[in-house]
C-alpha cells in the first residue's frame, strides 16, 4: 500500500537555473552538414561529383582554352584518328598535270574475269609524290583499249587482290595518270592493268608501292590560315598542321571542339530542363498535397492526362508551332517539350511527400500554435521534401541528358553544323567500323555524363535520408 | 578531427564481386538463350526460306538486294530508277539495249525513221505473260496514257518528239490527237512533230512501253500496284510483291526471245539502301552483289574483294531557285558562290568515293559529240576558285539585294548528300559570311518541294534517259517540267530548240556546247560531281551488264558459271 503523498511547501519553491549538467560532448551537425559529410564518405558519389563538376568546367571553360571553331572543316585532315601534330611539307602550288586524270568511257568496261595477256611495264612516278597528287607513267602495250589504275593499302600479291578501282584511261596511247583521291600520308600499292580490245581486264599487272609526303603550297597554308604570310615560307621547308588531339570527323572538323561545344547544348538541356520541371512538379505538387480534397483529385487527374502526352509528337508539333523552319536549332521547343510534359512525375513525388508530412505531429503542432500557411510550407514541408526534390532533380538530369541525345541522333534537335553528342554520334555512326573514334568519343561523353549523374543521384540519396542520419 | 574509416575490404566486397560475376554470366547465358530460340522460331516460321542463298545453281537462282521500294509500276507514270530497273527486266519496247549496249529489235523486228516519222513492224511472237499477242494498239493506248494530262505523268515531256503531245498533255487538244496510231495490228505508225535524230535511242525508255487496254481497264486504279495488278510482256515477270520487304522476277514462259535468257529467278528479299547492311549480306554469302560506300572501301581492301567499276551516267549540281523574290535570283550572288565552288576538292577530299568525277558542266564526260566524247569537242569554259573575284561580285549583290538572308540548301538526307550539303555551309559561311540553313528531306519529300518551288539553292541530280546530250541539255528550257528553279532564257530556249529539231550532228553539237556556255556563264548552277559506282559481285555470276544508259544492271543475258 502506498503512502498518502505529502507536500511541503518548499516543493513549490522555483528550482534555481544552475549550470547545465552535461554539456554535448561533440559539435552539433545540422542537417545539411550531415549529408555532406556522408556524401563526402561515399567515393562513388563523390568522384560521381567530380565528374560532373569537370563536364561543366569541360563545357563552360573548355571553348576558352581549347578555341577551335567547331564548324571549321580541315579537308586534309577528314577523319583522322587522334595522332601526334601532324606537320607538311611546302611545295609550288598545285597546277593541272598534261597528263591524263581518269576518262570515263562512254560504255562501261565489262565486268568479267580477267583473260590472260600481257602487262604494262616501267610503272613509275612522274614526279615525287605528294598528298596533293600522285602522277604516274608506265610504257604502254600496244592494241590496248585503255588502261585501269588500282590503288590498295595492301600488296596486291599473292592473289591479284588490286584494291580500288581508281579509273580508267581510254586508248593504248594514254599512259598516264593523276590520283588526288583523298592521297594520305600512308604506303600504297598502285597497280596498272591493261584493258583488251573487248574492254575487258587482262590478268598481268604492274605494281608500284608509293609512299606520299603530306604536302601543301604556301598559298594555300595562308589561306588556310596556318600561316600569317606566304612570303616568308618557300618550298622545302616544313610547317605545323592544325593538330586535333581527338582527330577528326568526315568533315575534317576538330572533334575535340566539337565535344565542347555539344557539352554545352547537351548539359543545358540536361540541367535547364529537370529545373525547370522539378520547379514546375514542385508548384504543382505542394499545391494539391497541402491544399487536399479537390483542388488534390483535380490537379492529379491532369497530372495523369499530361503523362500519357506522346512526347516525340509533341516536340514536332512545337517544332511546327514556333514556326521552326528547316536548318534552325530545334532546342527550344524540344525545352519546351520536356518542361511541359515531364514534370508530373516530380509533382506526384513531392505531392506524397507533403501528405506524409501534413500528418506529422509537429505539423499539427505547430498549427495549433498559430502558424499560418506559409510558414508551415516554407519552415516544414519544403524541407521536409527537399531531399526527395534533390534526388528527383539529379535523376532527372541524366534522363534529359539522354533525350536530347536521342533527338539530336534522329535529327530533331539541333542544326548543323551546331554540334551536340547525339548529332555527332549519329554522324560517327556511318563510319563506325572505318574511324570508329567518331562514334566512340561522343558515345563516351553521353555515357560518362549519365553515369556521373546517376551515381551522383544515388549517392545523394543516401546522404539526404534523413534515417541515415548519424550512421556510417 | 574526425578519424577517417579504413577502406573496407572485407568479405562483403569479394561477396558483391562474387554475385556480379554470376549475374554477369546468367545475363550472356540468357542472351544466348534467347538468340537461339530467336533463330529456331525464325527457321520455323519461315518454312525454310528463311535461309537465301546468293546463288542456287540448282534452280538458277540469283539473290539481291532491292535499294528501295517502286512507288508503283505503272509504266506510264514512273519516274524513279528502281521501278525502271524493274520494268526493264519485266518489260519490253519496241527497241531495247543488248549485252554490249547496242539497239536491237525488242517488240518490233524492224523499224525505219525518216524526217518525219516512223514505222514499227512489230514481231508475231511478242506475248504478254498470259499468252495474248503484244499489238501495236497497246503502244498506242500507252502513249496516249503518258501525255494524257489526267493521268499526270511527270516524263510526259519524253513523248514530246511525237505529233501533238505537248498541245494535248497542255490540254489544247484531245488525247485522240496523238500523233501515233496502229495500222494494223502488226504495225505502229508515228508522226513527228519535228525531225527527231534518236528516236531510236527514245523509244527503249520506260515510257514507251506498251500496257493492254483491257487488262489496265480491268485494274483501274490498282495498275501496276502489285504483282497481280500488272501484265508483262518482258524476259521475266514479277510473282512476288510483298511491299517493302520482298521483290521476286522469274522468268516468263512466254517471253519471244525466251531461249536467251539464262536465270529462272531473281529474288530481292531484302529492301535496304544501307551500303552497310547489303555488304554485310554479301559477306554472308545471302546476295550475289552489292554496291559499296565510302565507309566500306578499307574493309573491301582487307578483304581483298574484286571490286568492279562503272560510270552510272548521273550528274549532281546546285540549283538556284530563280523566282524573283528569292536572292538566288541575282546573277552576281550566284556568281560570287560560283567562283568559290571547287568541285575537286568536294570529290577528292569529301566524298572521296573512286570513281567519282569533279563536276565541271551540265554535260559529263561520257557524252559522245560528233565524233570523239563531247567534251574534247567542246570543252566547258574554265571556272577557278578566285576568291577575291567572288567577293567583288557579293558586295555587287549585297548593293542591288541589301542584306542576305540566311538562304535554304534543299537536300537529300543521304550520307553523300549530308556531306555535300555541310561541305557547302561551310566553304560559303567561311569564305563569302553567306549562312546556309540546311533542309534534309527524304528524297521523295526533296523532289516535292523542288517542284513547289520550296528551297534558295538544292543539292539535285539528273541520270540520263536516252543517250543524247539533248537529256541534260533540255533540263532548262522555260518549259521543261524539271527545270524547277524556274530559270528563262530566251538565248538557251532557242539553242534548245536548234539542239531538238536539226538533224545535223555538228549543228546540234554547236547547239549544246552553246548551252554549256550559256549554264557556266550565267552561274545557272554548280557543277559538283559526276557519279561512278563500285560494286562487288560473286565470280560465279556472269554476264551482267552495268550500263549509263538504259536498265542498270540489267540481269537478263546473265548467267551462272560454277568457278573451277
Amino acid at each position: 500500500m502506498t503512502p498518502p503523498l505529502r507536500f511541503q511547501p518548499a516543493d513549490f519553491e522555483p528550482i534555481s537555473a544552475g549550470p547545465p549538467t552535461a554539456a554535448p560532448s561533440r559539435p552539433s551537425l545540422s542537417y545539411w552538414q550531415d549529408s555532406w559529410r556522408r556524401l563526402r564518405r561515399n567515393r562513388r558519389a563523390f568522384v560521381s561529383l567530380a565528374i560532373v563538376a569537370a563536364l561543366g568546367v569541360f563545357a563552360v571553360a573548355g571553348p576558352w582554352i581549347w578555341p577551335r571553331d567547331p564548324a571549321a572543316q580541315d579537308v586534309d585532315q577528314i577523319s583522322q584518328a587522334p595522332a601526334l601534330p601532324p606537320t607538311a611539307a611546302i611545295v609550288d602550288p598545285y597546277t593541272p598535270w598534261a597528263g591524263v586524270t581518269a576518262e570515263p568511257p562512254a560504255d562501261g568496261p565489262r565486268w568479267e574475269p580477267a583473260s590472260a595477256g600481257p602487262s604494262v611495264t616501267n610503272l613509275r612516278l612522274a614526279e615525287p609524290a605528294t598528298t596533293q597528287a600522285v602522277r604516274l607513267v608506265w610504257d604502254g602495250v600496244e592494241g590496248a583499249a585503255g588502261y585501269v589504275v588500282y590503288r590498295s593499302v595492301y600488296d596486291p600479291a599473292p592473289d591479284r587482290a588490286l584494291g580500288l578501282p581508281l579509273g580508267d584511261t581510254v586508248g593504248a596511247a594514254r599512259v598516264s595518270y593523276e590520283d588526288r583521291l583523298d592521297v594520305e600520308e600512308r604506303r600504297y600499292w598502285y597497280s596498272v592493268v591493261v584493258l583488251g580490245e573487248d574492254s575487258t581486264e587482262r590478268d598481268a599487272y604492274a605494281t608500284l608501292v608509293v609512299e606520299p609526303v603530306r604536302a601543301v603550297s604556301a598559298e594555300e597554308a595562308e589561306l588556310r590560315g596556318w600561316v600569317a604570310d606566304a612570303s616568308r615560307i618557300s618550298p622545302g621547308d616544313t610547317i605545323a598542321l592544325p593538330y586535333h588531339p581527338l582527330g577528326t570527323d568526315y568533315l575534317g572538323r576538330d572533334l575535340l571542339a566539337r565535344l565542347m561545344h555539344g557539352a554545352r547544348v547537351s548539359l543545358f538541356i540536361g540541367v535547364v530542363a529537370p529545373l525547370l520541371y522539378v520547379l514546375a512538379g514542385i508548384v504543382v505538387g505542394s499545391a494539391a498535397g497541402f491544399i487536399g480534397g479537390r483542388v488534390d483529385q483535380l490537379l492529379m487527374r491532369f497530372a495523369d492526362f499530361v503523362v500519357a502526352l506522346p512526347f516525340l509528337l509533341f516536340m514536332i508539333l512545337f517544332k511546327v508551332a514556333f514556326g521552326i523552319g528547316p536548318g534552325e536549332s530545334g532546342i527550344l521547343p524540344m525545352l519546351v517539350a520536356l518542361v511541359l510534359l515531364s514534370w508530373p512525375a516530380a509533382a506526384r513525388l513531392v505531392r506524397g511527400q507533403i501528405l506524409q508530412v501534413r500528418q506529422e505531429a509537429y505539423v499539427a503542432a505547430s498549427r495549433l500554435l498559430g502558424a499560418k500557411t506559409g510558414y508551415l510550407v516554407f519552415r516544414h514541408m519544403i524541407p521536409q521534401t527537399m531531399g526527395v526534390i534533390l534526388v528527383t532533380l539529379t535523376f532527372a538530369v541524366p534522363s534529359a541528358i539522354f533525350t536530347e541525345a536521342f533527338l539530336s541522333f534522329i535529327g530533331m534537335g539541333v542544326a548543323p553544323p551546331t554540334p551536340s553528342w547525339g548529332s555527332m554520334a549519329n554522324e560517327g555512326i556511318r563510319t563506325m567500323l572505318s574511324h570508329p573514334h567518331e562514334l566512340l568519343f561522343p558515345a563516351f561523353a553521353i555515357s560518362i555524363a549519365v553515369l556521373a549523374f546517376n551515381l551522383l543521384g544515388d549517392g545523394l540519396r543516401d546522404a539526404l535520408d534523413v534515417r541515415m542520419r548519424g550512421r556510417e | 578531427m574526425d578519424a577517417q574509416p579504413a577502406p573496407r575490404r572485407d568479405p562483403v566486397t569479394r561477396a558483391a564481386v562474387r554475385q556480379l560475376l554470376v549475374l554477369g554470366a546468367v545475363c550472356v547465358a540468357v542472351f544466348a538463350g534467347l538468340m537461339a530460340a530467336l533463330a529456331w522460331a525464325s527457321s520455323i516460321t519461315g518454312g525454310g526460306s528463311a535461309v537465301h542463298r546468293a546463288i542456287d545453281f540448282e534452280t538458277r537462282t540469283i539473290t539481291l538486294v532491292l535499294e528501295d521500294e517502286p512507288p508503283q509500276l505503272d509504266s506510264t507514270r514512273s519516274t524513279d530508277a528502281i521501278s525502271f530497273r524493274i520494268l526493264g527486266h519485266v518489260m519490253e519496247g519496241l527497241i531495247r539495249y543488248d549485252a554490249s549496249n547496242d539497239l536491237v529489235p525488242g517488240v518490233a523486228e524492224r523499224w525505219e525513221i525518216r524526217p518525219e516519222g516512223a514505222t514499227f513492224w512489230l514481231r508475231e511472237d511478242a506475248r504478254w505473260s498470259d499468252g495474248r499477242p503484244v499489238t501495236a494498239h497497246d503502244f498506242v493506248f500507252a502513249w496516249r496514257k503518258v501525255v494524257d494530262p489526267a493521268n499526270a505523268s511527270e516524263y510526259a515531256f519524253i513523248l514530246y518528239p511525237v505529233r501533238h503531245a505537248e498541245a494535248i498533255n497542255t490540254r489544247t487538244l484531245p488525247v485522240e490527237q496523238l500523233g501515233v496510231r496502229a495500222v494494223s495490228p502488226r504495225v505502229l505508225e508515228v508522226e513527228f512533230e519535228g525531225p527527231v535524230a534518236f528516236f531510236d535511242k527514245l523509244v527503249a525508255f520506260g515510257l514507251y512501253f506498251p500496257v493492254r487496254e483491257d487488262f489496265y481497264e480491268s485494274r483501274g486504279e490498282r495498275y501496276g500496284a502489285d504483282a497481280v495488278d500488272l501484265l508483262y510482256n518482258g524476259p521475266f515477270a514479277m510473282t512476288r510483291w510483298v511491299h517493302g520487304a520482298h521483290v521476286r522476277l522469274e522468268k516468263n514462259p512466254h517471253y519471244w526471245n525466251r531461249d536467251t535468257v539464262q536465270l529462272n529467278t531473281i529474288d530481292m528479299p531484302y529492301v535496304t539502301s544501307d551500303t552497310t547492311a547489303a555488304v554485310n549480306l554479301f559477306k554472308d554469302g545471302s546476295i550475289a552483289s552489292t554496291g559499296l560506300g565510302q565507309e566500306q572501301l578499307e574493309e573491301a581492301m582487307k578483304l581483298r574483294w574484286n571490286l568492279g567499276r562503272y560510270v552510272d551516267g548521273s550528274v549532281f549540281y546546285v540549283d538556284f531557285n530563280f523566282r524573283p523574290e528569292r536572292p538566288t535570283s541575282n546573277v552576281h550572288l550566284r556568281r560570287a558562290l560560283q567562283l568559290v565552288n571547287d568541285s575537286a576538292e568536294l570529290v577528292n577530299k569529301v566524298i572521296a568515293l573512286p570513281g567519282y568525277q569533279p563536276g565541271v558542266s551540265m554535260f559529263p564526260g561520257w557524252l559522245t559529240g560528233v565524233e570523239g566524247p563531247f567534251r574534247h569537242e567542246y570543252p566547258p569554259p574554265v571556272v577557278t576558285p578566285d576568291h577575291d573575284k567572288a567577293r567583288e561580285h557579293l558586295a555587287i549583290a549585297r548593293q542591288e539585294l541589301g542584306d542576305i538572308r540566311p538562304l535554304v540548301l534543299l537536300t537529300d538526307d543521304s550520307p553523300i548528300a549530308n556531306k555535300q550539303a555541310e561541305y557547302y555551309q561551310n566553304l560559303f559561311q567561311r569564305t563569302l559570311g553567306i549562312e546556309i540553313r540546311l533542309d534534309k528531306q527524304i528524297f521523295k519529300q526533296r523532289l516535292e518541294k523542288m517542284t513547289s518551288g520550296d528551297f534558295d539553292m538544292v543539292a539535285a541530280g539528273w541520270g540520263p534517259d536516252y543517250a543524247d546530250p539533248l537529256t541534260y541539255g533540255d533540263l532548262y528550257a522555260s518549259w521543261n517540267g524539271n527545270n524547277r528553279g524556274l530559270y528563262e532564257n530566251p538565248e538557251l530556249d532557242a539553242q534548245v530548240r536548234i539542239a531538238q529539231s536539226s538533224l545535223d550532228p555538228r549543228t546540234r553539237m554547236d547547239a549544246f556546247g552553246e548551252i554549256q556556255r550559256i549554264l557556266i556563264e550565267d552561274a545557272v548552277h554548280l557543277p559538283a560531281f559526276e557519279r561512278g559506282r563500285l560494286f562487288v559481285q560473286r565470280p560465279e555470276l556472269r554476264g551482267v551488264v552495268r550500263r549509263t544508259v538504259g536498265t542498270d544492271p540489267d540481269y537478263t543475258h546473265a548467267w551462272l558459271e560454277e568457278t573451277p
